[in-house]
């Protein structure tokens, strides 16, 4: 359009779903990129070892499924309404569709974490202690016969079973959050099938690197036995070969991505410039693009610094920034582009919403520590051999 | 269901899982494809506007009849005009573009709706909002390439333009096409040939918001200048271009 044109009067529609909808978008993606990471390494690895970070990839995405629905609630007009969700089922919503898929995963992890911890759970049951009522309530009082190996290999069916329904669920859960970007067709930025593509690289970066800092984590709080501890830095070197390689799937995701948006018309370059010099821009270049992407993979990429563990930790960090950033850039950003005007969508400050989060995320994280102290993460064998 | 010392046999598992999903999935598919066929035999009407921009003065006196008939809350709008002038002088000329719900008939808010708190009205294809499930997620708001969505701040739920239902169904024409001085919105049934609206489609050449989408909007205009039909990007990149 070439022609001198002055807009006289028309109305700012703004920002519809603010930044605690992208916040649970990127916990959704972390919790379940973690799992996956941490399931299908255990289907690689296959060793006693592992299991620990097995019990933290699945333990700690629980914890975050498990209140991450408050952003949700928080954020509807009725929140007293929430669980009519599960009832005034529309059956074309993607969103319908996710209300279950996320519950199911949860209650999968649930029941998947359970059986991980149980063995260990009825071997401290056993034991006299502070907590002995605890644990023998958390294995609501089966407190079995012989020894962690035996009820280990009593439940293994049950216990792979719910692991491959969890595998199941998390994946459900990632195409689940790409198809409800893409469902609208009105937002030129979101609608595109390589949504799906974008939150599986999400997941894959957040996860691996999510992994890598609870595990790091948990070593620093609790007392792991050297051996045990060896192996689990091989397998965390091994997770930042995983999550340098997720980086530049990342990376060639949102390089398709943006080859697309060219190719949508005069509103998929807009959708693009909102990244590259929009009111996105800081948040892409410096957060997304120079923090998430490029220093870990930077950190990642020698053996060494993938061993060194305040390099890795960075490194995970940076990743999550990155991936947070670029889940709110996308779901952000496709709300700037105005629908029927001429200016960019104006985003209002939510702060009391956004301290909610804020807070619920914080306890996420202490519920991660607490977790740490009271729950067997590491292997009682391991721990009874050091000791003889 | 047979089960070994560890617990359940997770073949006969899967096999009763999976049996018992395309029962069901088989179930809903019969259930929706019955509803789906019914619709349109109960779809006796159509409703629908012409709005013919060459008679809009932009008084705004239909954005003033619909917050006053529909109680609207300060600062929000069912019905607005959007105004634009183009040119330089002398060769300058004003636009104006009355906007509402379209009640498009495959309207993205409706399938986009997690509760079915949206809805249409099979009788006469009027899109709804019913404020007793819409819990306020404001998905459809999102999801309308219109802007023609909001929530409400008193009932904390969507809002939108039902073409004044409490009005045509008594047989009354929506505030706004009675408010409108110039006579440029023309309302009716678009299924009945002999109905105002539709003689006016007749005679005239229309165009329809964002047709792109194939969201088949109801509301239909008559002359509206391209450059006021959609948002504006190519000023968006010239500005950031430059």
């Amino acid at each position: 359009m070439t022609e001198n044109v002055q807009y006289i009067y028309s109305i700012q529609h703004g920002v519809a779903l603010g930044y605690l909808i992208a916040w649970y978008l990127w916990l959704i993606s972390l919790a379940e990129g973690t799992h996956i990471v941490a399931h299908l390494s255990w289907l690689y690895y296959r060793t006693e070892d592992y299991r620990p970070l097995e019990k933290v990839g699945t333990f700690q995405p629980f914890i975050i499924l498990a209140l991450v629905p408050l952003f949700l609630v928080v954020d509807l007009g009725h929140p007293e309404r929430f669980y009519t969700m599960f009832y005034n089922w529309h059956w074309t919503s993607p969103v319908a569709y996710g209300v279950y898929i996320i519950t199911l995963c949860m209650i999968s992890y649930a029941i998947h974490s359970y059986y991980l911890f149980r063995p260990e759970l009825i071997h401290r049951a056993r034991q006299e202690g502070r907590l002995e009522g605890v644990y023998r309530l958390t294995v609501f009082n089966q407190v079995e016969t012989g020894d962690i190996r035996e009820i280990r290999k009593r439940q293994e069916r049950r216990e792979r079973l719910w692991a491959g329904v969890s595998l199941l669920f998390s994946f459900f859960g990632l195409i689940y959050l790409g198809i409800l970007l893409s469902s609208f067709k009105g937002r030129v930025m979101w609608h595109s099938s390589v949504m799906v593509f974008i939150f599986f690289s999400f997941g894959a970066c957040s996860g691996s690197a999510f992994l890598i800092l609870l595990t790091h984590l948990k070593n620093a709080l609790i007392h792991t036995p050297p051996k045990a501890l060896a192996e689990q830095q091989r397998y965390l070197a091994e997770f930042g070969i995983i999550l340098k390689y997720a980086l530049v799937a990342q990376a060639g995701v949102f390089f398709v991505y943006f080859v697309l948006l060219q190719y949508t018309g005069i509103g998929g370059r807009l959708a693009s410039q909102v990244f590259f010099t929009g009111p996105r821009a800081f948040q892409f270049w410096f957060f997304q693009v120079a923090i998430g992407l490029i220093l870990p993979f930077v950190l990642m990429l020698y053996k060494k610094m993938r061993e060194n563990v305040v390099v890795s930790c960075i490194a995970a960090v940076a990743a999550m920034v990155g991936t947070l950033f670029g889940c709110v850039n996308i779901f952000i950003g496709g709300q700037l582009l105005p629908m029927t005007s001429f200016r960019w969508e104006h985003l209002e400050p939510e702060p009391v919403k956004m301290t909610f989060g804020i807070i619920t995320m914080v306890l996420m994280f202490v519920l991660f520590l607490v977790t740490y102290k009271i729950l067997p993460y590491e292997n009682i064998e391991v721990q009874e051999g050091m000791s003889s | 269901m047979k089960k070994t010392p560890e617990g359940i046999d997770r073949r006969l598992f899967f096999n009763k899982l999976a049996s018992q999903v395309v029962g069901g999935a088989a179930g809903t598919l019969l259930i929706k494809t019955k509803i789906l066929a019914a619709e349109p035999d109960t779809a006796v009407k159509k409703y629908g506007m012409v709005i013919d921009t060459n008679r809009c003065i932009a008084c705004h006196g239909c954005t003033i009849a619909c917050t006053s008939e529909n109680n609207v809350p300060d600062g929000y709008y069912r019905s607005w005009v959007k105004i634009m002038n183009k040119g330089s002088y002398p060769n300058v000329s004003a636009h104006f573009l009355p906007r509402l719900c379209n009640n498009c008939e495959d309207a993205p808010c409706l399938n986009l709706c997690p509760t079915g708190a949206t809805y249409r009205t099979h009788e006469d294809g009027v899109v709804h909002v019913d404020r007793q499930i819409c819990v306020g997620c404001r998905i459809c708001v999102a999801a309308c390439p219109y802007g023609s969505r909001f929530v409400n701040p008193i009932t904390h739920t969507a809002d939108k333009c039902d073409f004044c239902y409490h009005r045509i169904t008594r047989g009354l024409q929506p505030a706004c096409v009675d408010a409108c001085t110039g006579r440029a919105r023309i309302f009716g049934d678009l299924s009945d040939p002999e109905s105002d609206v539709s003689r006016y489609l007749e005679n005239h050449s229309t165009q329809r918001l964002r047709a792109d989408l194939d969201t088949r909007p109801k509301v239909h205009y008559v002359n509206a200048d391209e450059y006021i039909m959609g948002p504006d990007y190519s000023r968006l990149l010239a500005r950031r271009s430059s």
